[in-house]
């Protein structure tokens, strides 16, 4: 008997259908890949498994996990399975904890509600979870506090909770979405350890099809509440037929048609450029205290070419950013756009800020909810001593909308209208307005879809082409980086340890960092072209 | 819709509208003396009695809401005009010398009682409505300058704001443009809950004489005069009485209900 089945589940909330007739089994000891963009309903399925639904959900058909029939039990049988026969970990380390808690007593407060137990025992169980999550008891003791811990660490607390009890089913819901790569790659090692020791079954939820090939069983593919296509894996990759698994498979590993770029002269010049923070003092009379955050750093982008810059989270590529937007002053070194420097005395230079823009990461806090499309995209207007007014300026937004996919009448809605893909095209419509040489993508497309990814990846490369733009690409995500840059750099720790040629980059990596990185990044089966 | 909203804006829309109706028509005259009708109980004729002079309540009380809610009005319009640009430059400048500046002289109007620093701006200028009003301003500052502030450091980590500043924009119009309108949810709930105090800090003051000098109308002063005659005219002071438990009522209700309506994170939990 399976360990857990699922059978023609369907969920509506609020009479909104989320769920359509969505069957799938795990095994104990069995690793399931649920796959599917945002709005699939992968994160409702594992929730209907804890029955842990909103407010206005109704369920019909069967969940039936070791014998329980989910949907019917009353809430007390459940809150006594949740935790004890099913645990979950949850894609945010950092507000899954809880952060007045040493962690310890985290782990051992699941321990405790579920098994009649002293408090000692308790804590020395969940030490033992510690352990096994690899959390060593003489580097992580646990009266440690979770800011105390990077956000792997985190995630191994949240899992070693997760595990306490040795459930019998865990689900992971992007467990490593948001971690660096190389904490990705450590984090699933450990699942995929735990989940064969403990013959436990585990599903794991994610938007990325590489993840779930290095390790699962079987993989099901969910869209728009349904289940299109379920196999085994890693076959099933070779096996592929619904259109929309081979389209999320092709967009996964998405390569725009873009032209090389060779050219030697300089747009961008960047000459040992160091940054401090000053940290805050400890003792009242002590001196003040600097974190360097960028150690020296020289590099140049050349006229219109694409440069990847890639580094794990504190490595200190924002704060290089900031600088070379002028946003913030840096204590040596220079920083110099076609010739001119961008910090001039003690401001910022309006007419180097006029050659470069800015594409940020997420499409939900890059625009104020309270201003039309319009104002919004002409923004940048503020840096032009002439900036068109009236009719003019009418035209230059309908134009900026219009090369980045939208229609001219979106001008007179509001952001919250738009979807993610399509406010990110705004944003970048924003940064064409004033028609820039240089635009630095800061993980721009990281917060989006597989599919949705790949159309702003065409369409960074089809504006890259048409006008000419010189592109700083910063990102963790070393595939895209690969598929879109022509040279890249790889920052660690404030210094930047490799430089070259992408493909001679991803191909002979020299630095020791630089392979690491390369290795942790999941990847998907090579599979033989369609004839 | 909000039932807490609907019932608050309707208690604050009735006093509102008898104070405008004051300005045009009252029963009686507030301020002529008619001994002969003295302490009469409440009567079709007086629907909430007369006090000692034989003047009629409900007209005194529909007076009385005019000078509390100018008062109010005033008070917390003195608050927001320079509480939130204080707010929003300490915030602008955060952990800079004016901020400091900005932020200890909050602490600075907060450690006072307010009533004490009401006492003492009328001994010294003299007791009268408008330095009553200076007084409950004065303390609606740091309220606002705290809240602005607080909302804004939050908003100034936004991405759009980081747009706004490689577009050039400086940092007063950032704050005016992106800051400001993301914080106006925030200021009409705080306003109408300001608003209350204010309506109960000029009662106070009227009660121990340092408000709205007579002749003026005022609840706090009805209230003061009614507690000699409380054991045999308890009609002068319960209509007060009420009227300012039900305008403060009516106000917290309005701005419980506005958080609610305007707060996007409360409507998609309620939803």
């Amino acid at each position: 008997m399976s360990l857990l089945k699922i059978e023609n589940l369907s969920l509506s909330i609020y009479g909104t259908p989320i769920l359509k007739g969505v069957s799938l089994s795990i095994e104990a000891g069995q690793i399931v890949g649920i796959i599917g963009e945002s709005g699939s309903g992968k994160s409702m399925t594992a929730l209907s498994v804890m029955q842990l639904l909103p407010e206005g959900s109704t369920a019909t058909g069967r969940v039936c996990l070791s014998g329980n029939e989910m949907l019917e039990l009353p809430e007390a049988r459940l809150c006594g399975l949740r935790g004890d026969e099913v645990g979950m970990v949850f894609q945010e380390p950092m507000t899954a904890l809880n952060p007045i808690q040493p962690i310890g007593a985290q782990v051992a407060e699941t321990i405790l509600i579920h098994q009649n137990v002293s408090r000692a025992e308790a804590m020395k169980r969940a030490r033992e979870a510690l352990n096994r999550c690899e959390l060593p008891e003489d580097k992580f003791p646990m009266s440690r506090y979770p800011h105390e811990l990077s956000g792997g660490q985190r995630q191994r607390v949240v899992i070693a909770m997760a595990i306490a009890l040795q459930p019998k089913l865990l689900i992971a819901d992007e467990p490593t979405t948001a971690l660096d790569v190389t904490t990705q790659a450590e984090v699933l090692a450990l699942l995929k350890r735990l989940t064969r020791e403990d013959g436990m079954g585990l599903m794991l939820i994610t938007h990325d099809l590489a993840v779930v090939a290095d390790m699962a069983d079987e993989i099901v593919i969910m869209r728009h509440g349904e289940v299109v296509e379920s196999g085994p894996c890693p076959e099933l990759f070779d096996t592929m037929q619904h259109p929309y698994s081979l389209a999320l498979l092709k967009a996964s590993d998405h390569q725009p048609e873009r032209e090389e770029h060779s050219g030697t002269a300089p747009l961008l010049s960047v000459q040992n450029v160091v940054r401090d923070y000053a940290l805050p003092r400890e003792k009242l009379f002590a001196g003040q205290q600097y974190f360097r955050a960028v150690k020296g750093v020289s590099f140049d982008i050349r006229r219109g070419e694409s440069l990847g810059l890639v580094g794990e989270s504190g490595c200190g590529k924002s704060t290089l950013t900031r600088a070379i937007l002028g946003l913030e002053q840096v204590q040596s070194g220079s920083i110099m756009l076609d010739g001119e420097p961008v910090f001039a005395g003690k401001k910022p230079n309006r007419d180097v800020r006029r050659k470069m823009q800015v594409v940020f990461q997420d499409p939900y806090g890059s625009f104020n909810p309270r201003w039309k499309v319009s104002r919004l995209v002409a923004e940048p207007f503020h840096l032009l001593d002439d900036a068109p007014v009236g009719r003019a300026r009418e035209a230059a937004i309908a134009e900026a909308l219009e090369s980045v996919g939208l229609s001219a009448g979106d001008a007179d809605k509001y952001v919250h209208e738009f979807s993610g893909g399509q406010r990110q095209r705004i944003a970048i419509a924003r940064a064409l307005i004033i028609k820039p040489e240089l635009i630095i993508l800061d993980e721009a497309v990281s917060a989006l879809d597989v599919s949705i990814r790949a159309q702003i990846i065409d369409l960074l490369a089809d504006l890259g082409t048409q006008l000419g733009l010189t592109y700083l690409f910063i990102s963790h995500d070393l595939s895209v980086v690969r598929n879109v840059t022509d040279r890249c750099l790889v920052m660690q720790h404030g210094e930047i340890v490799e430089e070259g040629v992408t493909a001679d980059v991803f191909e002979r990596p020299q630095h020791a960092y630089t392979k690491q990185l390369i290795a942790a990044v999941p990847t998907l089966p090579t599979q033989e072209e369609p004839a | 819709m909000n039932r807490a909203l609907i019932i608050g804006a309707v208690l604050s829309g009735a006093f509102a509208l008898a104070a405008l109706i004051s300005f045009v028509w009252v029963p009686y005259d507030v301020t002529g003396v008619d001994i002969a009708n003295r302490l009469k109980a409440p009567s079709l004729g007086h629907l909430f009695g007369t006090d000692h002079f034989g003047r009629d309540i409900f007209s005194m009380i529909m007076v009385g809401a005019r000078t509390s809610i100018a008062v109010a009005v005033v008070a917390v319009g003195i608050g927001m005009l320079i509480g939130i640009p204080l707010g929003l430059a300490a915030a602008a400048r955060k952990g800079s010398l004016l901020d400091e500046l900005i932020m200890r002289g909050n602490d600075l109007v907060f450690a006072f009682p307010s009533l004490l620093i009401a006492i003492m701006i009328t001994a010294v200028f003299g007791a009268s409505a408008v330095n009553a009003i200076v007084a409950i301003g004065i303390f609606n500052i740091p309220v606002f300058a705290r809240l602005v502030r607080g909302a804004a450091l939050s908003l100034w980590t936004k991405d759009y704001v980081l747009a706004a500043r490689v577009s050039g924009k400086g940092a007063a119009r950032i704050s005016f443009e992106h800051i400001l309108p993301n914080v106006t949810n925030l200021l009409i709930v705080q306003g109408t809950i300001q608003f209350s105090l204010g309506i109960l800090a000029e009662a106070g003051l009227s009660y121990v004489g340092l408000g709205a000098q007579p002749p003026t109308p005022s609840w706090g002063r009805m209230l003061a005069e009614s507690q000699t005659m409380f054991s045999f005219a308890p009609h002068l002071a319960i209509f007060p009485g009420l009227a300012i438990l039900l305008t403060v009522l009516g106000l917290n209700l309005m701005g419980d209900g506005l958080r609610d309506v305007l707060d996007p994170r409360l409507r998609r939990a309620r939803r």
